[in-house]
């Protein structure tokens, strides 16, 4: 055989085999390269194919049930949600069965690295799992404008600020959680740019600032955070809205309690298959500022201490299905995605856990996250379809998938879309610019507070 | 049967799979019989009724019944020499 017909071959091969087959050939490859052990290697692609399988048999299995009583509450009261919810999960698996996804792994270290050597950030990130928020942000930009370099050149800029505005919140962080020498990279934190100038307006309400017993309180509701427990609540609501008789209704319950409690279990073997690579990462860093003081980027969950986190997340959603309903732009019915802790965690970080001034900015910042999702459905969908992620008939006749709680909502849409504005559309690029204009107030106000604090424990000695 | 050791996150499938997959490499290298369990930490205590040890991402000021191990050591490599051996200190009492 020769070249060309090999290469004929090769292609031919890979457009016949879904994402299931074709990352985790890449993941191997990519396995054996930073020296995993052959057999190692192996068994964490295969894995990797399972994770993308049963992510898709879910998703299926959760379109089949989802999309009739949609459309029963379509007849019976008018609400016309026809995108399917698939929560940050489905997003993960989408994401990465992008054809380029792994090779924003190498970016990411890239950028760190300049970063790190120019004296630009003190923050080693990671978090390599969340490699699949640049990913995300970069389908984003190839579905508006088809250009993969820029994919590229956007998500770069979008690791700069993740790394930038870890380093900016290092120290509140370290006074929220105790746990020195750790920061967060998660580009859910980049929502603090609008909350921070809200916020701000808030904090010269008084009544806004008392303490509240957040820890009795999470006790008492924590429960309906539970994945089984809120999924049943869910699904009998929607059977309820649809006109379900009853057992109809507590068998959809039933169906969405399996779905919401599985999503994150068939999730954990793509964090699984995934973690060798990413350890393997983490160690070459490691070894290379050796020496120098990093403070280590990190997911969120480390903030998940706080009961004030918890409680807004459970109030958030409540008012999640309602904005839903009433939202006249909103096409997402809520489902999978509906515990946002990307709406959440910054308000936490901006308000340092104040729980009434958290709650306002979440009801604010809830329309944020349901009309960006519903953006962002046709090209989360074009690219899950056409990489086999999901089946087409898991997606009813809309043909629509996105997520209600995309993290850092404002930033992913405008960013991934300004360019829209060479077809006329200049409302991204207004959002990109009002973004801007609060990251850079937040950043300067941070800096101003910390230097005064700075300056009066410098002239008032310390007490020991 | 291995004995449990339970790891918490948020969604008990990103960070805490992480530090599961972490350990149990660790534990198969030093042919320790344990397993690490990566759970939703919103439904952590159900799950550590039967553990030998919890390793918690979180400071909480919650008290626990079972020796806690912690686990942004294995995330940051500070301090993860002396968790793992607490945690394997935790699994030799838990086996009796």
């Amino acid at each position: 055989m020769d070249f060309a017909a090999a290469s004929q071959w090769i292609n031919g091969f890979l457009s016949s085999v879904g994402a299931a087959v074709f990352v985790p050939i890449i993941m191997i490859i990519m396995g054996l390269i930073v020296r995993m052990k052959p057999k190692d290697a192996i068994s964490a692609g295969i894995l990797l194919g399972v994770a993308f399988t049963g992510m898709s048999m879910l998703i299926s299995y959760m379109g089949n049930i989802i999309q009739p009583v949609g459309e029963a509450m379509l007849k019976n009261l008018g609400i016309d949600l026809p995108i399917l919810d698939g929560g940050w999960t489905t997003m993960a698996a989408i994401a990465w069965s992008w054809p380029y996804a792994i090779l924003m792994f190498p970016l990411m270290i890239i950028v760190n690295i300049i970063m790190l050597v120019g004296n630009k950030t003190d923050t080693f990130n990671a978090d390599l799992w969340n490699v699949w928020g640049k990913i995300f942000t970069a389908v984003g930009v190839v579905g508006l404008t088809g250009n993969v370099l820029l994919a590229f050149v956007i998500a770069a800029i979008q690791i700069v600020f993740e790394l930038k505005t870890a380093d900016l919140f290092k120290d509140e962080i370290y006074e929220l959680t105790g746990i020195p020498g750790v920061t967060c990279t998660h580009k859910m934190v980049f929502l603090s740019a609008i909350y921070y100038p809200i916020d701000k307006l808030l904090r010269k309400i008084p009544a806004l600032n008392h303490k509240a017993d957040a820890e009795a309180l999470h006790d008492k509701i924590g429960i309906f955070a539970e994945n089984h427990v809120l999924g049943f609540i869910l699904g009998c609501l929607f059977g309820l809205l649809g006109g379900y008789d009853p057992g109809a209704l507590l068998t959809l319950g039933i169906q969405c309690a399996m779905c919401l409690t599985l999503f994150p279990v068939i999730s954990k073997y793509f964090m699984e298959a995934l973690s060798p690579i990413s350890e393997a990462v983490s160690d070459y860093m490691h070894g290379k500022f050796e020496g120098r003081t990093l403070v280590v980027g990190l997911d969120w969950p480390f903030l998940g201490g706080s009961n004030e986190i918890w409680i807004t997340i459970i109030l958030s959603i409540p008012l999640t299905v309602l904005y839903a309903f009433i939202l006249p732009d909103n096409k997402i019915l809520p489902f999978a995605g509906i515990v946002n802790i990307a709406l959440v965690v910054p308000a936490y970080l901006v308000t340092k856990g104040n729980l009434p001034r958290m709650i306002i900015l979440s009801v604010i910042g809830i329309p944020i996250f349901l009309l960006v999702g519903t953006a962002f459905a046709p090209f989360v969908s074009q690219l899950a379809l056409s990489t086999g992620a999901v089946a087409k008939d898991a997606l009813g006749a809309s043909g629509l998938i996105s997520n209600s709680s995309i993290d850092g909502p404002w930033f992913t849409y405008a960013f991934s879309q300004f360019l829209d504005c060479m077809n006329g559309n200049f409302i991204p690029l207004g959002m990109l610019i009002v973004w801007l204009a609060g990251y850079f107030y937040m950043y300067r106000d941070m800096k101003k507070v910390a230097a005064k604090k700075a300056e009066s424990e410098a002239t008032e000695p310390a007490a020991e | 049967m291995p004995v449990k050791v339970i790891v918490a996150c948020g969604s008990g499938v990103a960070t805490s799979q992480t530090v599961a997959s972490k350990v149990n490499r660790m534990l198969d290298k030093d042919k320790i019989d344990a397993h690490v369990e990566a759970v939703d930490l919103k439904s952590v205590d159900r799950y550590l009724k039967d553990a030998a040890a919890y390793i918690t991402i979180v400071r909480d000021k919650k008290e626990y019944d079972l020796p806690v191990i912690d686990g942004i050591a294995f995330l940051t490599g500070v301090g993860q020499k002396q968790q793992y051996e607490k945690l394997l200190k935790a699994i030799k009492e838990y086996k009796g």
